[in-house]
């Protein structure tokens, strides 16, 4: 038998307990980094998200918002810089800082966050596989940001929602260029966006294997038709749909090149998105889920509720179950920051935290009543909000087959 | 920072205890629970091992482990005879009060002597005063338990609201069948004037104490609920039925995946509750929180194990049906799930302004 150390005669286990190294804390520099948001949280972005909430309609890309954003560093794109003028990276932040901060933010509003100026859901495609021309050319001006930039991510058609292999806009080549037809939809910042990574596939008959990424231009021509759509909740974005009408794009705009290409490379591209966005989406959905607590227990309290049993047992259940929904989500970063697989992890954060993010906030509209019928009580609008939670990045439904794919090989 | 890895000591003694279940408690499951006990072979290599005095400080000849390898101990022992588990430990849950508001002198004086390898294993046996009718005049007590987990009490803790008792003598046991946890044995106990030993008092360490007992109970809970999850799992990829492995038909492969997440959030709750214990931080909200959580997580996998194997789950023949009634046998004590709850609501509403789910800090 094994031991640490033995008592004479004996052979027992015997280590002292600073030697195991489980530790659910967050230490003081991510303390710190969660205490900024916060502050910032409480001063910009909930008052900015009711703006917009209440007047029906993303922020204009001018508004002082965005101007302040940008002004205090914020929104700039991770990438270094060309080769020879590489800035200093300073500390990266871990994934589990990441989603501490993305709960925090959507504490304070969950919209604001995707409407924040900055490169957003594709940075990740184009820094792992852009080539160095493409970063400088499509990140550069995100290096350092003279005014309120973005961009985004094109997947999503009306005809395929969380089935991403479903996609039917196609991408032709032409001479040195591709020609680019189809329709997207539901896109974050798509209008305001300087330039889109649209997907697109060379075969819709082939699935994944045919899917591209191609950078769009604003200005391109056959770019157009944009429609901003009217949303239940998280109106502080916009999510717009658009058309591509013999969209024409130069060779160079293919993401990472020719010869990236080859098996199901440009299905995982997407996928990759995917994978590091299922528990940002799973905090978020914690951090409305915490708003919503936080209000229904001041709600409670300022109604000498608190006295009420049934009302403590409901307060107590959401509390434990966002504390579980977010170990959960820090979980899944945790293993991706050892480079680890969190496949099963990423979609049961996802599966559980949107499930626990819409009970506490239908617990709040509960505990206040026909205050919540009004349709002015912030917890009235995080019910709204909260409920993209379990549609974007892949249904609870879709983590489901996900998780099942893994537990018990369920067949595609 | 945030870091799940139990490091190289605490994964070994979780893989040496695994090892130890696996081989010793699993195959003799059924024998167990008939016999009421286990055999004494068994109980020499749980001690050989040093699960014994687990958490018993060394100087009293025990390992002096915190609150986290208790909890993933438990688990393993539980995953495969939770009955077994509760047998093999001498004093369980009987040391939380004795430590919490005796210390180590009180824990030492009245435990000390129930490690080692007497030819009977001797039991301490915990009971919350929730779970009783209890009347204390002068120094002795009279009451009744309707249920305690042993077949012989040595050391009797009793856990009041902000007392504990320590009583040895006066004690009376009628043997029962108990719902579950039978290799542990099952005893409805009556006290009849009998004298209190020890008296401590403390309201803060009762909180503290019933919080570590509540993780022993959840942690078990853990193990139970991962052998149903285990077992089901892979029976539903052997059966067929309608031309495929019935996992494969997508109602069973959701209710096997939201098994596997009831399952996996709870023990990072216990866990999570585990460590604030040791690390010293206010656990009591969380382990009453953690607690009430693998509860609600047993109420979908116990049953949820057996429907999966159909008739043949409801039969004897396997073991789900025995997962079943344990999982429901450990939800039952130290108040059950609505004292869980109310604990843990109360602290919650009494708390600071905002429900902040603790970002690590006291």
């Amino acid at each position: 038998m094994r031991a640490g150390c033995s008592v004479p005669g004996r052979s027992r286990f015997c280590f002292p307990t600073e030697r195991f190294e489980v530790d659910f804390g967050i230490d003081e520099a991510t303390r710190e980094l969660l205490a900024g948001a916060r502050e910032i949280g409480r001063k910009e972005v909930r008052p900015a998200g009711l703006e917009a909430d209440r007047n029906g309609a993303p922020l204009p890309p001018d508004h002082g918002y965005f101007t302040r954003f940008i002004a205090r560093g914020e929104g700039r794109t991770r990438w270094l810089g060309p080769r020879g003028r590489r800035r200093d990276p300073g500390p990266r932040r871990t994934t589990v800082q990441s989603l501490l901060l993305a709960e925090e933010g959507a504490y304070w509003d969950r919209g604001i966050g995707v409407a924040n100026p900055g490169v957003g859901l594709p940075e990740g495609n184009v820094l792992g596989l852009g080539t160095e021309a493409q970063k400088e050319q499509f990140l550069g001006s995100f290096l350092e940001l003279d005014r309120p930039r973005w961009a985004c991510f094109a997947m999503t058609e009306p005809g395929a929602g969380s089935d991403a292999a479903a996609i039917s806009t196609q991408a032709r080549k032409d001479g040195d260029g591709w020609i680019l037809n189809g329709a997207k939809c539901f896109i974050g910042n798509a209008s305001r966006a300087d330039w889109i990574l649209v997907q697109a596939t060379l075969d819709p008959t082939k699935g994944r294997a045919a899917q591209r990424a191609f950078f769009v231009e604003r200005s391109t021509p056959g770019l157009g038709g944009f429609k901003i759509e009217k949303k239940m909740g998280l109106k502080a974005y916009e999510s717009t749909s658009f058309l591509l009408d013999d969209c024409r794009v130069p060779a160079s705009h293919l993401l990472g090149g020719e010869k990236r290409h080859e098996g199901k490379a440009g299905f995982k591209t997407a996928m990759r998105t995917f994978n590091a966005g299922r528990p940002v989406i799973a905090a978020n959905a914690v951090g409305i889920g915490r708003a919503a607590l936080d209000e229904a227990l001041a709600f409670a309290r300022a109604h000498e509720r608190t006295g009420d049993a049934r009302v403590r047992d409901r307060i107590e259940a959401m509390a434990r179950k966002l504390r579980m929904a977010r170990l959960m989500c820090l979980r899944a970063g945790w293993l991706a920051d050892r480079e680890q697989a969190n496949l099963v992890e990423a979609s049961m954060s996802k599966a559980l935290a949107a499930q626990v993010g819409q009970e506490a906030t239908t617990l709040g509209m509960e505990l206040i009543g026909t205050v919540g019928a009004r349709g002015d009580h912030l917890i009235e609008k995080l019910y709204r909000d909260v409920k993209a939670m379990d549609i974007v990045e892949g249904t609870g439904q879709v983590q489901r087959m996900i998780i099942s794919r893994n537990l018990v090989q369920l067949p595609r | 920072m945030f870091d799940l890895d139990p490091g190289e000591e605490l994964a070994l003694l979780v893989e040496t205890t695994r090892s130890f279940a696996e081989e010793a408690l699993t195959p003799a499951l059924r024998e167990a629970e008939h016999a009421r006990g286990v055999s004494p072979s068994v109980r020499a290599a749980f001690e050989q091992i040093g699960l014994a005095g687990l958490e018993m400080p060394e100087a009293a000849g025990g390992a002096g482990l915190g609150s986290l390898a208790r909890v993933l101990v438990n688990e393993e022992l539980a995953a495969a005879d939770a009955g077994a588990a509760l047998a093999l430990d001498p004093i369980g849950a009987a040391l939380y009060p004795l430590a919490e508001l005796g210390g180590d002198e009180a824990v030492d004086r009245w435990l000390g002597s129930l490690l080692g390898s007497d030819a009977v294993q001797q039991r301490a046996v915990l009971v919350d005063l929730r779970d009783a009718r209890f009347v204390c005049q002068g120094d002795q007590l009279d009451g009744e338990v309707p249920w305690v987990p042993a077949d012989r009490v040595d050391l009797l803790v009793l856990l009041g609201e902000d007392e504990a008792f320590v009583v040895r003598q006066g004690i009376e046991l009628e043997t029962i069948r108990g719902a579950g946890l039978r290799a542990a044995g099952a005893s409805a106990l009556t006290l009849r004037g009998a004298p209190i030993e020890a008296r401590f008092e403390s309201a803060a360490g009762v909180m503290r104490a019933r919080a570590r007992s509540r993780l022993h109970a959840a942690s078990l809970l853990i193990g139970v609920l991962r052998a149903a999850c285990d077992f089901s799992r892979a029976y539903a990829l052997e059966r067929e039925a309608f031309g495929r492995p019935i996992a494969h038909h997508q109602a069973l492969a959701f209710l096997i995946t939201d098994m596997q997440m009831a399952l996996d959030g709870a023990r990072l709750l216990v866990q999570e509750a585990a460590w604030r214990i040791d690390a010293g931080f206010p656990a009591e909200a969380e382990a009453a929180a953690a607690f009430a959580e693998t509860i609600e997580a047993s109420r979908l996998i116990g049953p949820s194990g057996v429907q999966i194997l159909g008739g043949h789950g409801f039969m004897q023949d396997y073991p789900v049906e025995k997962f079943m009634r344990e999982a429901r046998t450990l939800s039952q004590g130290y108040g059950g799930f609505d004292a869980a709850r109310e604990d843990a609501g109360r602290l919650l509403c009494t708390g600071p302004e905002s429900i902040l789910l603790s970002h690590g800090e006291v």
